[in-house]
C-alpha cells in the first residue's frame, strides 16, 4: 500500500529546512573572515576557531562545564542507580510517589530551581557557589539517570538475578556480576543524555555564577549580548560536533526508539 | 527484598532531593506568605494589580499558547508523514529531528539572531527582492520569541507524536477501511482520536517549556520581558528577593495547574476500562 | 456459478513472487479454507481479496464484476483480523456501528441492527463496554459482529482463533460455522491448523509456495491427498517408491524390489509411482498373526513410544523405515521382528 502524498512530503521537507537550516547557517557563518557575522559569509577563514582557544574566558568556562557535568554525573549515578533498582525491583507503599519525586526535576521550571538554590543553598547555608553549581546540576541529571536506567531495568528479567542468588552468589555481587552487565548500555546512554542536559544547561547555571565561576553556555550568553562576531558560531559548530558524536553513541546503545517512547 | 535494604537504596537520592530541591522550594513559597510573623498574600494581590507585571504575564502566556498551537499544527502532519515512512528513512529523519533537541539552546537561539536581525538573512532577502524598503524588525519582538520557541520545542512534540502513531496498530486502519471508511475518514476517526493522549503529553511539554524558557526570550525578546527573564531580573539585577520568590511561586503554580488540567484531559481521552 | 474468481493472479514484493499465476474460484454460500504452513501465500491471498494489497498481475472478479482495482472501502467485504483490531477508543456498540455509520444508516436503524447482531454473537448487554474490558473470546465475537453487521458480500477470516486457548478455539469455531450457515454468507478462512480448517469448511485449499496443491472437500483431502506435500501436511508419514506399475481392474498392481503391492483405484486421483499411508492405517502384528504375502513387509522394531491410547513404533524394513500406531496392552520390544500389513484401500498414490 503506497502512501503518496506530495503535499505532505513538501510540507515535511519545509519543516526540516526550518529545523536544520538555522544550524547550517551558523556552521557556514563560522568561517566568516570579517569581524561581523554575515550570511552568506564574505570568504573562508578559521580565525574565529583560533580565537576560541585564545580567549581565556571560553577555555576556563569550558573546563568548569566539563568538570561540573562529569562530577555531577558521577554523583547522580551513585544516587540514581540504587534508587532506580529499588523502584523497579520491589513493590512497596508510596512507590509511585517516590518515582514521581525522582522525576520531578524535569517538571519544575529550571529557572525556579536555580533561583531557590541560590537563595537557600548559597546565601542561607553559605555553600560555595562552585559546590552549589554541582548540586544544581546533579538535581537535574538525576531524573535522566532514573528514567533511562529504570526502563532498562523494566526490561530486565529478574529471574536471572534469582538464579544467581540460588547458585550461592551474594546480593551485592549478584548486582555487580549479573544485573549491572545487563543494563550496561542503559547506564552509558543515561550518562550521555544527562551529560548533554547538564552541559547545555542555562537555567540553573545562570544563578550559580560568581567570581571565577561560570559555565560555557552562560559565558556564550554574556558574549552574545555584547558582541556579534563569529566566535560564537565557531563554538556552536564544535558543540554540534560533540552533540552529533553523543547522539551516534546513544543511537548505538539504546536505538532511536528511546526518544519516541514515553 | 528486605525493607531495610530498600530504604538504604532509596535514602541517598531521597535525602539529596529533599535537601536541595524540596526544602528550598518550600522555603521560597513560604517566604512569600509568612512575613513579619504573620500570614499575608499581599504580595500577590500587589502583583496582580501591577499593569507592568500583567503585561509580562500576558506576553508570556500569549507566546506560550501560540508556540504550543503552532507546534501542534506543524507537528501533527509531519509526525503522521514520518510514521508512514519505511524504517530506515524514518530512523534517519527522526535522528535529524532529535539532533536540534540535543543542541544547546544558546546555539539555537543565536542562529535565529543571525537570521532575523536587521542585517540578517530574512531582511537581506526581503530587501534584495524589493519587497520592503527598510529592514523590518522581527528580532526583539514576541514574534521572534515564538519562532525561536517553536524551533526549540517542535522536535519534542514530533518525537512524542511519532511514538504514539507508531504504536497504533495498522490493522485498525485496515479494519476501518474494510468497513467502508476512506483513507481520510480512517485518519479522522481512528488515528486522530488515538493520537490525542500523545498530543496532550506533547503539548504539556511544549507549553510548560515555553512558559518557563529563559534563553530564547532573553536573546530574541530584547526589551520585551517574559516571566522567566523577569524573575532573573528581580533576583540578580534588582536584588528584590521577595518579588523573585513570588514570581517563582506563580510560575510553579501555573505549571502545576497546566500539567494537572492537561493530564485530566488526557485521562478523559484514554480508552476506558 | 462461482461468486468469486481469481485469474492468474501474481503478487510480488521486491522482485520476489509470493503468488504467481494463482487461480481460485469460490461458490456462493460456501466456506472455503486456505490451509498451509506459514509463508505459503494464504494470508497474501486473503489480503488480496480484501483489497489490502494489489495484484501485480491478473484479474479478480466478484459477482461477475471486475474487482481488481476497487478500493478496500468500496468492496463491502467483512474482514476479521487475527489481532481482532477493535478500536480501543470506542465502545462495543460504536465498534459494531462503525461500518453502518460509514454507510450513512439512520441511528435508530443502526441501534436495531447492532443490538440484533450482539444477540447473534451472544453478547447482549455488553454494548457499553470497551474492548479492554472484554476477554479474548468476547473480543473475537465483537470483531465478527462488526464484520457481519454491514451485511458483507463476502466474509474473510485471517487466523481468527490463533490467539485463543484450546477450549475456546473449539467453541468459537463451532460458533463461526453456525453463524456462517445461518446467514448463508460466502466465507474465506485462513488458518495453519488443519483440524480447524477441516471441521468448519465446505472446501479446503491446501497451499504451498504460492500455489494450491489440492482443493477438495475436507473428507476427500483427509483420505486421498493428491501430492506428497499434502500427504505429509495432513499426517501421511509413510511413503513407498515403486519401480513398476500395472493397472488392472479395480487395482494398481505395484512392485518395489521383491515386494508386490496392490492399491485401490480412486477416480480423479493421480496415478504415480509413489504410495503414501497414515501410521494409523498400517496394521502391525507378530509373525504368527500376519502371514507373508502381498502388501506385507517384515521388519524390526527400532523405537517404541507411548502415545496414551496407543503405542507408536518405528519399524525398519527392507523398504526403509515406517511409522505405525497400534492400540495394545503389552508393547512390542525393541529389536523384535514383526510384520506390517498395508491395506490396499488405505494405500494411496500421490504425485
Amino acid at each position: 500500500m503506497k502512501n503518496k502524498n506530495p503535499g505532505l512530503a513538501l510540507f515535511t521537507f519545509l519543516v526540516y529546512v526550518f529545523l536544520l537550516g538555522p544550524l547550517v547557517i551558523i556552521a557556514v557563518t563560522s568561517f566568516e573572515p570579517g569581524t561581523v557575522l554575515k550570511f552568506p559569509p564574505t570568504g573562508f577563514s578559521l580565525r574565529w576557531y583560533k580565537n576560541i582557544f585564545e580567549v581565556d574566558m571560553f577555555m576556563s568556562t569550558f573546563k568548569t562545564s566539563i568538570l561540573v557535568s562529569l562530577l555531577g554525573n558521577l554523583i547522580a549515578i551513585l544516587l540514581g542507580i540504587p534508587a532506580a533498582y529499588a523502584l523497579n525491583r520491589a513493590s512497596f507503599k508510596g512507590k509511585e510517589t517516590l518515582n514521581a519525586l525522582f522525576l520531578s526535576p524535569l517538571l519544575i521550571p529550571g529557572i525556579v530551581l536555580g533561583f531557590t538554590l541560590l537563595k537557600y543553598v548559597v546565601i542561607t547555608f553559605h555553600i560555595p557557589v562552585y559546590a552549589a553549581l554541582l548540586i544544581g546540576h546533579t538535581v537535574i541529571m538525576l531524573p535522566f539517570i532514573i528514567r533511562v536506567i529504570g526502563s532498562s531495568l523494566a526490561g530486565f528479567d529478574f529471574a536471572i538475578e534469582e538464579a544467581a542468588l540460588s547458585l550461592g552468589s551474594s546480593r551485592l555481587s549478584t548486582f555487580f556480576k549479573v544485573v549491572l552487565p545487563n543494563i550496561k548500555s542503559g547506564i552509558i546512554a543515561s550518562v550521555l543524555l544527562a551529560f548533554l542536559e547538564s552541559f547545555n544547561n542555562v537555567d540553573i547555571s545562570l544563578f550559580m555564577t560568581g567570581p571565577g565561576v561560570s559555565t560555557l553556555p552562560i559565558q556564550m550568553l554574556t558574549y552574545v549580548e555584547n558582541y556579534f562576531d563569529p566566535t560564537i558560531a565557531a563554538i556552536s559548530v564544535l558543540l554540534m560536533l560533540i552533540t552529533a558524536g553523543f547522539m551516534f553513541l546513544i543511537e548505538r546503545l539504546l536505538g532511536l526508539t528511546y526518544f519516541t517512547k514515553q | 527484598m528486605k525493607k531495610r535494604y530498600l530504604y538504604l537504596l532509596l535514602a541517598p537520592g531521597f535525602l539529596f532531593l529533599t535537601l536541595f530541591m524540596i526544602i528550598p522550594l518550600l522555603l521560597t513559597v513560604g517566604s512569600t506568605v509568612f512575613r513579619d510573623g504573620g500570614f499575608s498574600i499581599g504580595i500577590y494581590t500587589q502583583f496582580f494589580k501591577d499593569a507592568y507585571f500583567l503585561d509580562i504575564l500576558g506576553t508570556t502566556l500569549l507566546v506560550s499558547v501560540m508556540t504550543t498551537l503552532l507546534c501542534i499544527f506543524i507537528g501533527f502532519p509531519v509526525a503522521y508523514y514520518l510514521s508512514k515512512q519505511p524504517p530506515r528513512r524514518k530512523g534517519i529523519m527522526l535522528a535529524l529531528a532529535i539532533f536540534p533537541l540535543l543542541t544547546s539552546s544558546v546555539v539555537r537561539s543565536f542562529s535565529w539572531m543571525i537570521i532575523l536581525g536587521k542585517n540578517g538573512l530574512v531582511n537581506n532577502l526581503l530587501t534584495s527582492f524589493g519587497l520592503v524598503k527598510e529592514p523590518i524588525s522581527i528580532l526583539y519582538t514576541p514574534t521572534a520569541m515564538i519562532i525561536g520557541l517553536v524551533h526549540l520545542f517542535l522536535p519534542l512534540i514530533l518525537i512524542t507524536l511519532v511514538g504514539v502513531m507508531e504504536s497504533i496498530d495498522h490493522d485498525l486502519v485496515q479494519a476501518a477501511q474494510s468497513l467502508g471508511a476512506s483513507k481520510l475518514t480512517a485518519f479522522r476517526k481512528i488515528i486522530f482520536p488515538l493520537s490525542i493522549p500523545g498530543l496532550i503529553v506533547g503539548s504539556i511539554l511544549v507549553f510548560v517549556g515555553s512558559l518557563t524558557a529563559y534563553t530564547t526570550p532573553a536573546l530574541l525578546g530584547g526589551k520585551k520581558r517574559v516571566v522567566a527573564t523577569f524573575l532573573y531580573q528581580n533576583a540578580i539585577t534588582l536584588n528584590d528577593w521577595q518579588a523573585a520568590s513570588a514570581i517563582a511561586t506563580i510560575m510553579m503554580i501555573i505549571t502545576f495547574i497546566v500539567i494537572g488540567l492537561m493530564n485530566k484531559a488526557a485521562a478523559k481521552f484514554k480508552p476506558k476500562e | 456459478m462461482d461468486l468469486l474468481q481469481l485469474d492468474n493472479i501474481s503478487v510480488a514484493y521486491d522482485q520476489q513472487y509470493i503468488l504467481k499465476d494463482f487461480n481460485l474460484s469460490i461458490e456462493k454460500g460456501h466456506l472455503i479454507s486456505l490451509l498451509g504452513p506459514s509463508g505459503c501465500g494464504k494470508t497474501t491471498t486473503l489480503r488480496l481479496i480484501a483489497g489490502f494489497l494489489e495484484a501485480t498481475d491478473g484479474k479478480f472478479s466478484f459477482g461477475g464484476q471486475d474487482y481488481t482495482r476497487v478500493p478496500i472501502n468500496k468492496r463491502n467485504f467483512g474482514f476479521v483480523f487475527q489481532s481482532y483490531a477493535l478500536f480501543p477508543h470506542m465502545s462495543v456498540f460504536d465498534n459494531i456501528a462503525f461500518g453502518l455509520r460509514q454507510r450513512k444508516v439512520k441511528e435508530d436503524e443502526i441501534k436495531k441492527r447492532v443490538m440484533n447482531m450482539l444477540d447473534v454473537v451472544s453478547l447482549s448487554g455488553f454494548e457499553k463496554r470497551f474492548p479492554q474490558a472484554l476477554s479474548g473470546g468476547q473480543r473475537q465475537r465483537v470483531a465478527i459482529a462488526r464484520a457481519l453487521v454491514i451485511e458483507p458480500d463476502l466474509l474473510l477470516f485471517d487466523e481468527p482463533l490463533s490467539n485463543l486457548d484450546a477450549n475456546l478455539r473449539v467453541n468459537m469455531r463451532v460458533e463461526i460455522r453456525r453463524i456462517q450457515q445461518e446467514l448463508g454468507i460466502t466465507t474465506v478462512y485462513v488458518s495453519h491448523d488443519q483440524e480447524e480448517c477441516f471441521s468448519i469448511s465446505d472446501r479446503v485449499a491446501v497451499m504451498n509456495k504460492g500455489i494450491i496443491e489440492q482443493l477438495d472437500k475436507p473428507s476427500v483431502i483427509f483420505q486421498y491427498p493428491k501430492s506428497e506435500f499434502v500427504a505429509r501436511f495432513i499426517g501421511f508419514n509413510n511413503f513407498i517408491d515403486f519401480q513398476q506399475r500395472e493397472d488392472e481392474g479395480a487395482f494398481h498392481n505395484l512392485r518395489s524390489g521383491d515386494y508386490q503391492f496392490h492399491a485401490a483405484k480412486v477416480p480423479g486421483m493421480p496415478v504415480s509411482m509413489k504410495g503414501a499411508i497414515r501410521p494409523d492405517d498400517i496394521i502391525a502384528g507378530t509373525l504368527q498373526e500376519i502371514q507373508p504375502g502381498d502388501n506385507v513387509l517384515t521388519g524390526k522394531v527400532k523405537v517404541s513410544t507411548y502415545l496414551g491410547r496407543s503405542y507408536q513404533y518405528v519399524v525398519v524394513t527392507p523398504l526403509g523405515e515406517f511409522t505405525v500406531n497400534k492400540e495394545m496392552q503389552q508393547p512390542y520390544l525393541s529389536g523384535q521382528e514383526i510384520r506390517l500389513l498395508f491395506p490396499s484401500e488405505k494405500l494411496v498414490l500421490v504425485e
